[in-house]
């Protein structure tokens, strides 16, 4: 096997992460973005895209364990394949949060709820510009960035913090919100948690460039969604 | 190449023949002569191998001769060669302006001929070199300055050429991007298959959102297949100021719907009410005929609003700007807002420093901003909070201001609260119409100042306006 064959297997794998990463950065966008104008058909298509961001997840899983198979890649090149066996899982969980959040603007899309929208919309562009540039940041193997993007996990902590108190307080005020108000905080949830899958895909560069696996310091506990 | 015949290369052994031959002819006799002569005197055979050796002396020379002849035209031949080459190098290189080609080479007119040739071909590349220079270097400009960006890959996807718009877009210097994938420069699938699809020769327009920074594009892709052939141009309009003055005009019209249907369907009620009996009941009736009165006082305070704004806007209103004391202004606000403000439990203050320059304005538009914006205060004031009003100068301009302790705005939305019916707290539906700091805006704009507000977050907010000092 050539080298020429095995750099090229690993760029067009990492063109297809980029372009999962974008489709599912898109799925969060547009899931609020259903959310805000409680558009239920919008909701509708980023759920059943959702099928379409797994094909691409296990294609994209297929294509890597074939390149492994057949180019027995080593050092720094297998480090990058292993890591993008990884941030293809995360990423393909994060659109399953955008589903989440789908789902929530489908059951809000006809209900008078007051969803605090601008926190919401707030978190999901942190949380998808990080995304981005996180992605960024691993094709370039920038380390600086790496160590620098986590760091504003905490905006969106504390956005959560804020919002969920916000929602809940609604709820002790207005007990017929309680419902309503439950789905919405699943919604902060999720994007809170795509941040946090963020420094995953950190950690992740760090481990490509220098080999050492790190953990960043993530202010929740990782259990406690799944 | 065809191998031709020079026969003026012959002359220097022409030359040599010639001359020995002369010799020769010239000594031969004189030699034989002397050589007769002494076998005669000698009575010994004769000797020819004086003349032999004479022979060999001429023609020894004779070739001596022409061997220092050929050495030096071959030299100065070499010479001129050499600096031709030379010029011809330098010319290859491109520094026409260093070329220099010997102008003078001599008895030698091939190398004249190849001289001249050279130093033609200089200047004419030089000429076609500029030329094409020009045509880039226009080329460059109009691709940077132009406001659309512009990308071209060639057929496996890596991208040739970037221009600065399209750099600023991507966030990526040209540099960095020429080369690499354009899944790794676009980043989104929509622009990969975009780009996949008009190389594929079904080019398309298509307008989407990118990302976090919900920039609005149109994305035009062209083949270029005629001209360079496997090129692809994607060229990206950007169209997010279109888009948000788009997503201001609906959420207008869907507002005014909304601020229009709440009063109208009370009134309806109410009318409904009075229908159905309520008239048989002289007390209640008038309840509601004072109420339905009260509600059209609001759709009148709307509509006059909207007209006023309207009117601003088209320019069509009528200014009566005269020279005005600030303090006169912020007493007259204060005096008209004071009952107003104690019926809803909040202290307004004012203080206002001696010696402020007059102003140029139209005093019953400013007493309107100040009332607009101490409405908003005692709005958004809970009870026994505080509104804080006062001026002073900075500059040829005079400074107002109306502080307040109350809910406060959010840093995203203080760009936008100035805006038609905007309204930073949306889960609060009633109370204004949400136009009166968009007249305020306008009102502020015409006499030539600056109206803006600062927030830090639940502490309250302070509104600033100024207004130009009137000359002296």
């Amino acid at each position: 096997m050539s080298r020429f064959t095995l750099d090229q297997e690993i760029r067009l794998v990492q063109d297809e992460i980029l372009l999962l990463g974008s489709l599912v950065e898109q799925a969060i966008l547009n899931s609020v973005d259903a959310l805000q104008r409680r558009d239920a058909n919008a909701a509708e298509e980023v759920y059943s895209n959702d099928r379409k961001i797994n094909a691409k997840h296990y294609a994209i899983e297929n294509h890597i364990l074939i390149t492994l198979a057949t180019q027995s890649p080593l050092a720094g090149d297998l480090r990058f394949l292993a890591a993008m066996l990884e941030v293809n899982t995360e990423l393909e969980r994060i659109g399953d949060y955008a589903k989440g959040i789908a789902k929530v603007a489908m059951r809000l899309a006809d209900s008078e709820y007051p969803i605090p929208i601008r926190e919401i919309q707030q978190m999901a562009d942190l949380a998808t510009s990080m995304l981005h540039r996180a992605l960024g940041a691993f094709v370039a193997g920038d380390i600086v960035a790496a160590y620098s993007i986590p760091e504003e996990d905490n905006k969106v902590d504390e956005l959560y913090e804020s919002t969920y108190r916000k929602i809940v307080e609604g709820m002790i005020n207005n007990p017929d919100t309680i419902e309503l108000g439950n789905q919405v905080v699943w919604v902060i949830h999720n994007l809170e948690r795509t941040a946090d899958r963020v420094t995953n895909i950190c950690e992740r560069i760090v481990f490509i460039v220098s080999g050492e696996s790190v953990e960043f310091d993530v202010s929740d506990d990782e259990n406690r969604d799944e | 190449m065809k191998s031709r015949f020079h026969l003026r290369i012959l002359w220097p052994f022409v030359l040599i023949l010639v001359v020995s031959l002369v010799a020769l002819i010239l000594l031969f006799p004189l030699v034989q002569n002397s050589v007769s002569q002494h076998a005669l005197e000698t009575g010994g055979e004769a000797n020819y191998l004086p003349i032999f050796s004479l022979v060999f002396l001429i023609l020894a020379i004779g070739l001596l001769v022409g061997l220092l002849i050929n050495i030096y035209y071959t030299n100065q031949h070499l010479t001129t060669l050499e600096d031709l080459t030379f010029a011809a190098q330098e010319l290859g290189e491109g520094r026409f302006r260093e070329i220099r080609i010997p102008e003078d080479v001599g008895n030698m007119p091939e190398m004249q001929d190849l001289a001249n040739a050279l130093q033609k071909t200089a200047c004419q590349t030089e000429e076609q070199f500029n030329a094409l220079n020009k045509e880039q270097a226009m080329l460059s400009a109009v691709l940077d300055n132009m406001t659309d960006g512009v990308l071209i890959a060639d057929d496996n996807g890596k991208v040739q050429l970037l221009n600065e718009a399209a750099e600023r877009l991507f966030k990526i210097e040209s540099e960095q991007a020429i080369g690499r994938s354009v899944v790794e420069i676009m980043r989104h699938y929509s622009l990969v298959e975009l780009w996949e699809k008009t190389k594929n020769g079904n080019p398309e327009t298509i307008t989407m959102e990118m990302g976090s920074a919900h920039k609005y594009l149109q994305v035009i892709g062209i083949n270029l297949e005629k001209d360079l052939p496997g090129r692809t141009m994607l060229l990206f309009q950007d169209l997010t100021q279109t888009h948000q003055l788009e997503v201001i005009r609906r959420d207008f019209v869907s507002n005014i719907s909304h601020e229009l249907r709440t009063p109208i369907a009370s009134l309806k009620a109410l009318s409904e009410t009075l229908l159905d009996g309520a008239l048989d009941d002289p007390p209640a009736a008038r309840k509601f005929l004072v109420r339905m009165d009260s509600e059209v006082d609001n759709l009148i305070q709307m509509v006059n609003e909207l007209l006023e704004l309207s009117r601003i806007e088209a320019g069509r209103s009528h200014f009566e700007f005269q020279r005005s004391k600030p303090c006169e202004i912020i007493n007259n606000a204060f005096e008209r807002m004071s009952l107003q403000a104690e019926k809803a439990g909040v202290m307004l203050t004012k203080d206002c420093p001696q010696g402020l320059p007059q102003v140029n304005a139209d005093p019953t538009r400013i007493s309107q901003v100040f009332v607009n914006l101490i409405h908003n205060a005692i709005k958004f004031t809970q009870k026994g909070g505080s509104i804080h009003l006062t001026a002073w100068q900075e500059g040829n301009t005079v400074v107002f201001m109306v502080q307040d302790n109350g809910a406060g705005i959010a840093k995203k939305d203080l760009k936008r609260i100035f805006e038609r019916f905007y309204k930073a707290d949306q889960a609060r539906s009633g109370g204004g119409t949400g136009l009166g700091l968009s007249i305020s805006k306008h009102i502020i704009d015409a006499h030539g100042g600056q109206i803006w507000a600062e927030s830090e977050g639940k502490t309250g907010s302070k509104f600033f306006f100024t207004i130009p000092a009137a000359v002296v």
